[in-house]
């Protein structure tokens, strides 16, 4: 049996996402968008004062009707490695972010992230088979203005895997929108592969200026949005985990609903993070104790919508300490088992920061989280009787000799069971052979792996003419070269 | 501390917003000076409350709701009392605050302003994504002798050097001090684009602020 973790069962799910339809229907949904306020009126929606905008039942389940559904497809350079969430995926994606600083923990160095650091990022995540394709929102300040297509042309150059951008500029969608659909080959491709771009919603229940404008830019270009909300417990969204989730999920319909009206049957999906706010250091912090409760949830919720979920590891943790690597697998595992779709890895320092070595640190836990959601399984070869049987009969004399080790049963099943490593990164030696071998930590082991990788691993160089389109976009947009 | 004032004090301090009301409307019933009701009691209690915050010895909610609790006190002790009583000690100081243009954060910068309300400072907050020019203007139309904006974003801290540009031109520069804060920024930023303060909390900005008016 594959492992599940279930934390709510069917009457709560029911009555948490009744909650998300009454606040729709009866507290509403501020929009800063009088063009995007008339859409929902003409299409049934209740205006009241102050640009309050009531969405009744009948209005949601015809947008949830709409919407399709085992469609996402998040595409990158291969398609081969496209990120399908059609129902049938065996583990969750694994997303690595690209932040806007890059921490050195081996030369104490805390930087605020340059391209280099960025390619050397991407290229470890698209070596690792664990990494599915990576997110970018650096706002690395040497972009100025245009970060959206500058990161993603960034990204695109560095893997082949898929690449998600997240985006407050309207203006940086068309250039990205020109570099998509050339890399997936054209307009009609890139309605199957589309471009995937995520933005923000504002708790509670706001749609304001640059989420508005969003939700436009990406509905009239046919780009597949990725809502994102985040109510903080305590702070934009109530203390307690029922009343919480009914939020995030009335909020997240309220931009489904526009989606679906101003484009009707585009494909959407969710980027959902359980933040608490701390009260002691007034700080919102992303892998807390609530968020790993949320995590053996998260997996439930996005059935039951039928919707993905991408959820984020995101540890406040300053150091590549014992308080990162708690927060790490506490936070990615229930998520893993309560089978989250889609998780994507913020290194450390509440969103701040990312590191090479915690990649290698994530495939292990990784690999580890898929042999969990495998279970166990029970049959005649694997409760091993006759294997026993076989060793158990060995003597010598009176005495039982045999073992497992010369065993074929052995031979068949433990890469099966086990899934050991030849080139693991985490130490299982005795003692003197890890002295001998410099006595490592596992970073300094990480870093030797990263720097293996970088030395041998070169990303598919883009195609001449992707290169020459790539020109062709700058010159029309008139954007500076970095 | 007289005994009449005592249950007051402590009904904020155990940030019990409904109790203290009925104390406030019951002492002013029974006779009791208003003015040394805001003074001795709420104005004092607040002040525990912001220190015990800054001591992480409560948590934020209960500053929140204490300071809210503070508020109802002294709705109804204004009420009982005529305007020109209300010498209402003049605020420590009058200072604007908001978030900067292109930015849309607003928690940080909204826990400054109940901290800073609760210390006794007059707040006139601009709120979100608003121009360098928005906080200057109204700065000069208010009279405030500080500024404290707010940028969460690596794209929106340089419109705090903009503040900075506009107050220079407006030769308000050093008569008009800053301070800055919020995720995107550090105190070498406040150096590099000339910001009088920087704190990287809203606890440590408070005393910052508290220590400027003192001086002035
Ligand atoms: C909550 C949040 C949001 C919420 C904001 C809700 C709201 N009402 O404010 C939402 C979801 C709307 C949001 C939107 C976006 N966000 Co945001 N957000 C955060 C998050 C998780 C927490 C910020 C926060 O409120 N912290 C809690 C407060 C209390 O802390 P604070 O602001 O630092 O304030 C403290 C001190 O700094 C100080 N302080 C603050 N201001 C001031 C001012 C003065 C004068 C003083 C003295 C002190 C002071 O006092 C406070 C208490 O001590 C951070 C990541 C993180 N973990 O920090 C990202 C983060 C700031 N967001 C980020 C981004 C990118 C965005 C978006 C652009 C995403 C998008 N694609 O749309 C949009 C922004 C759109 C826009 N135009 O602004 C990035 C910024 C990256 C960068 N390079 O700068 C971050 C770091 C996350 C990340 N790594 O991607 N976000």
């Amino acid at each position: 049996m594959r492992a599940k973790l279930e934390v709510l069962n069917r009457q709560e799910l029911d009555d948490i996402y009744q909650t998300a339809i009454d606040i729709l229907e009866k507290i509403g949904t501020n929009i800063e968008d009088d063009e995007i306020i008339k859409l929902l009126k003409d299409n049934g929606c209740r205006v009241g004062e102050n640009k309050i905008v009531y969405i009744p039942e009948n209005v949601i389940e015809k947008c949830l009707k709409t919407t399709p559904r085992g469609k996402i497809n998040i595409a990158g350079r291969d398609n081969s490695k496209d990120m399908v969430v059609d129902g049938n995926q065996k583990y969750p994606y694994i997303i690595s972010h690209v932040l806007m600083n890059y921490y050195d923990e081996l030369n104490n160095n805390y930087r605020t992230i340059t391209k280099e650091d960025m390619k050397r990022f991407i290229t470890i995540s698209d070596y690792l088979d664990t990494i599915s394709g990576v997110w970018m929102c650096t706002l690395m300040p040497d972009f100025k203005k245009m970060y959206s297509f500058y990161e993603y042309e960034l990204a695109i150059r560095n893997t082949t895997k898929p690449v998600c951008i997240s985006s407050f500029e309207p203006d940086s969608i068309p250039p990205a929108y020109e570099l998509a659909e050339a890399i997936v080959g054209g307009k009609e491709e890139l309605m199957k592969r589309p471009l995937t771009v995520a933005f923000c919603e504002i708790s509670p229940l706001t749609w304001n200026k640059y989420g508005c404008d969003m939700l436009k830019a990406t509905a009239k270009w046919g780009i597949q949005p990725v809502i994102t909300v985040e109510t903080p417990m305590g702070d934009t969204g109530p203390a307690t985990f029922a009343g919480n989730i009914a939020q995030k999920i009335a909020e997240l319909l309220s931009g489904l609903v526009i989606v679906q009206l101003l484009q009707e049957g585009l494909p959407v999906f969710f980027v959902v993070p359980l933040e608490t706010f701390d009260m002691r250091t007034a700080q919102i912090c992303l892998a807390s104790r609530t968020d790993y409760v949320y995590g053996c949830a998260v997996g439930q919720i996005e059935e039951y919508l039928n919707i993905p979920f991408f959820s984020p590891v995101s540890p406040d943790s300053k150091l590549l300490d014992m308080q990162e690597a708690y927060e790490l697998g506490f936070s990615l595992l229930p998520r893993i088992l309560s089978g989250n779709k889609g998780i994507v890895i913020h290194g450390l320092d509440q969103t701040h920061a990312i590191n090479n070595e915690l990649l290698i640190m994530m495939d292990e836990m990784i690999l580890s989280g898929r042999r969990m959601i495998d279970g166990i399984d029970v049959n005649k070869e694997t409760l091993a009787f006759d294997a026993l049987k076989d060793v158990a009969g060995k003597m010598d004399g009176d005495r039982r000799n045999g073992h497992f080790l010369n065993h074929k049963h052995t031979l068949k099943w433990f890469t099966k069971e086990w899934v050991p490593r030849r080139d693991a990164v985490i130490d299982k030696y005795r003692r003197e052979k890890w002295i001998e071998a410099g006595s490592k930590s596992f970073l300094q082991r990480a870093n030797e792996k990263v720097e293996e990788i970088l030395a041998s691993h070169k990303p598919e160089p883009l195609p001449k003419d992707i290169e020459g389109k790539i020109e062709e976009i700058y010159k029309k947009y008139n954007i500076p070269k970095v | 501390m007289p005994d009449y004032i005592k249950p007051i004090y402590n009904a904020v301090l155990n940030f019990d917003i409904d109790l203290v009301k009925k104390l406030v409307s019951e002492a002013i019933d029974k006779g009791i000076d208003p003015i040394e009701i805001m003074n001795e009691g709420l104005s004092k209690a607040i002040v525990e409350i912001g220190d015990k915050f800054g001591r992480e010895e409560i948590f934020l909610v209960e500053l929140m709701v204490a300071a809210d609790a503070c508020k109802a006190g002294v709705e109804i002790v204004k009420k009982n009392i005529l305007d020109s009583e209300i010498k209402a000690e003049k605020p420590k100081g009058v200072i604007v605050i908001g978030t900067v243009e292109g930015d849309i954060h607003n928690i940080g910068k909204d826990i400054l302003k109940t901290l800073l309300e609760t210390s006794g400072f007059e707040i006139h907050d601009i709120g979100v994504d608003q121009p360098a020019d928005n906080f200057i203007k109204k700065a000069v139309s208010i009279d405030a002798k500080l500024i404290g904006s707010s940028a969460l974003l690596t794209t929106t801290s340089p419109n705090q050097k903009e503040i900075e540009k506009k107050l220079q031109e407006a030769g308000m520069k050093g008569k008009i001090k800053t301070i800055i804060g919020g995720a995107a920024t550090n105190s070498e930023w406040a150096k590099e684009i000339g910001a009088d303060f920087y704190a990287s909390t809203a606890t440590e900005g408070v005393k910052i602020i508290k220590n400027y008016f003192k001086g002035e």
